[in-house]
């Protein structure tokens, strides 16, 4: 508790005196906490938990599944409207941004939630495959074990 | 020599945006013809920047094109850059770790790590690598780099000559206001600011938790912060999402301390903008943050959310030592003025010839 933590690039600060203050303080109304207070760090990485996940909700390695990751997205997201046209192509590309931009708030929300589905099909492919994997191993152990096919 | 510079996209407000403006400016002060290439053009840019279809009728090997990298090229944009004989310069303004949005959104996840991948391409295909900061440079060297520059961020005060936004100054000058500019992201951390938050109500419980950034595509982030909010009972913090730049002059105008608990910063624009205002800053020390601060502001290297809470009101207490912090802060600022990064930008032109 004692090596230093804060950094400050001014001769005129004496940073061990300001580190002896926070100490004192700290310590001060650490002690005027009530007891029934909830940890916020505890709630912190509870709430996180909760409605983030832990981390392994993200996206598995197709190690067992052949299907890439960025298949799942049918989101046209490299969807170009340019022009070579000098005049009359800004204009007709403003023309299709604003039929493309109408198409897109319908459209959209539909794709995104199929991205999202094909996104969790994978993961749950790739968990079932490594399952599957699993129960082969324990199989092929208990198979050995018996000298011969179960 | 023609020195053009190319983008997915360009807008106006995001500071890869007004860096490339920036950028066009200083070129063609210093006699370069240099015009800015995107791959989707933007309608209210029209003139000023052109597609990557035109740029065939300037392209040649004796140009130098910057390709400003953040986050990834299309397919269409990789097939281009193979095409082109122009000299190459990854400008990287780095990439946030993918891990960062796992659980929270897919489609970053995958541009990022797709992003990363496409830097082992472009080492390649460009002759050399130059980023906002030393961090961003050696991400670059790790990856293949051998000729790297480091070419800042250029801080134009001009940006910010704005009338600050009068509603907003009305509703928050005054009391003690802790103020966070950036992307409601993963990264940035913003539970480690509310978490620093709650300390600090119990030090000054006037205080206020100021965060202004767009939250787009981070709804569940958000959700999880406003919960967290909620949780410990802290009624005085505030999402504001995307506010135009008079906002963010008064918000910056209302601040009493800038804190940053950001995991993850290529650069950190709004540090420049916190020197400008005059607010002074406490800072976790992690990427590119004390680089950017080069001995402005001050330095947490631990995540002791009681003890930052303490330091901060310790600060509030000491006007002398704010003034002190917030002078020194200004004179870093001039490190990111326009005519000291042009000096940068001179050096690294120059060792491209040689």
């Amino acid at each position: 508790m004692n090596e230093s933590w804060l950094e400050v690039s001014d001769e005129n600060v004496n940073v061990e005196e300001i580190m002896r203050q926070i100490r004192e303080r700290v310590a001060r109304r650490s002690g005027a906490t009530l007891p029934d207070e909830e940890n916020p760090e505890a709630a912190a990485e509870a709430l996180w938990k909760e409605m983030i996940g832990n981390g392994e909700g993200g996206l598995t390695p197709g190690q067992h599944v052949p299907i890439r990751q960025r298949d799942c997205d049918i989101v046209p997201r490299y969807y170009v409207i340019d022009w070579r046209i000098p005049i009359l192509g800004p204009i007709h590309a403003v023309v299709r941004r604003i039929i493309n931009a109408e198409i897109r708030r319908y459209l959209f929300p539909s794709l995104e939630k199929q991205s999202r589905f094909n996104r969790q099909a994978l993961r749950a492919m790739a968990s079932l495959s490594q399952e599957n994997a699993r129960l082969r191993q324990k199989i092929e152990e208990l198979e050995r074990a018996s000298s011969g096919p179960l | 020599m023609q020195v053009h510079q190319f983008h997915p996209t360009v807008s106006y407000g995001d500071a890869i945006g007004d860096q490339i403006q920036s950028l066009q400016h200083l070129l063609r002060r210093m006699g370069h013809r240099s015009e800015i290439f995107c791959e989707q053009l933007p309608i209210h840019f029209q003139g000023r920047v052109q597609q990557i279809a035109q740029y065939a009728r300037c392209s040649s090997p004796a140009n130098v094109l910057l390709l400003h990298f953040s986050l990834g090229y299309s397919p269409k944009v990789m097939a281009w850059l193979k095409s082109v004989p122009d000299r190459k310069v990854l400008v990287y303004h780095n990439i946030t770790p993918h891990a960062y949005f796992s659980g929270v959104n897919d489609v970053y996840l995958e541009a990022a790590q797709a992003g990363r991948e496409q830097l082992d391409q472009l080492a390649a295909l460009t002759q050399a690598g130059w980023g906002d900061s030393t961090f961003n440079c050696q991400e670059l060297a790790e990856r293949g780099w051998t000729r790297l520059g480091v070419l800042p961020i250029i801080f134009d005060p001009r940006r910010y000559a704005v009338r600050p936004d009068r509603q907003v100054l009305k509703r928050w000058q005054g009391g003690v206001n802790v103020l966070f500019v950036g992307r409601v992201s993963p990264n940035k951390r913003f539970e480690d600011l509310i978490l620093a938050f709650h300390y600090l109500k119990r030090v000054r419980p006037d205080a206020r938790l100021l965060l202004v950034g767009s939250a787009r595509g981070m709804e569940p982030y958000l959700e999880f912060l406003q919960g967290l909010a909620k949780r410990l009972r802290l009624s005085d913090v505030v999402f504001t999402g995307h506010v135009s730049t008079e906002q963010l002059a008064a918000y910056y105008r209302c601040a009493s301390v800038y804190l940053s608990m950001s995991e993850h910063e290529g650069f950190g624009v709004p540090l420049l903008e916190s020197m400008y205002f005059g607010v002074p800053i406490v800072a976790y020390k992690a990427s590119a943050v004390p680089e950017t601060l080069g001995g402005g502001g001050m330095l947490v290297t631990r995540k002791d959310y009681a003890s930052v809470a303490e330091l901060i009101g310790l600060l509030l207490e000491d006007r002398n030592w704010q003034a002190r912090i917030v002078a020194r802060q200004r004179e870093r600022l001039r490190d990111f003025l326009p005519q000291r990064v042009e000096e940068r930008l001179r050096d690294l032109l120059h060792s491209l010839e040689a």
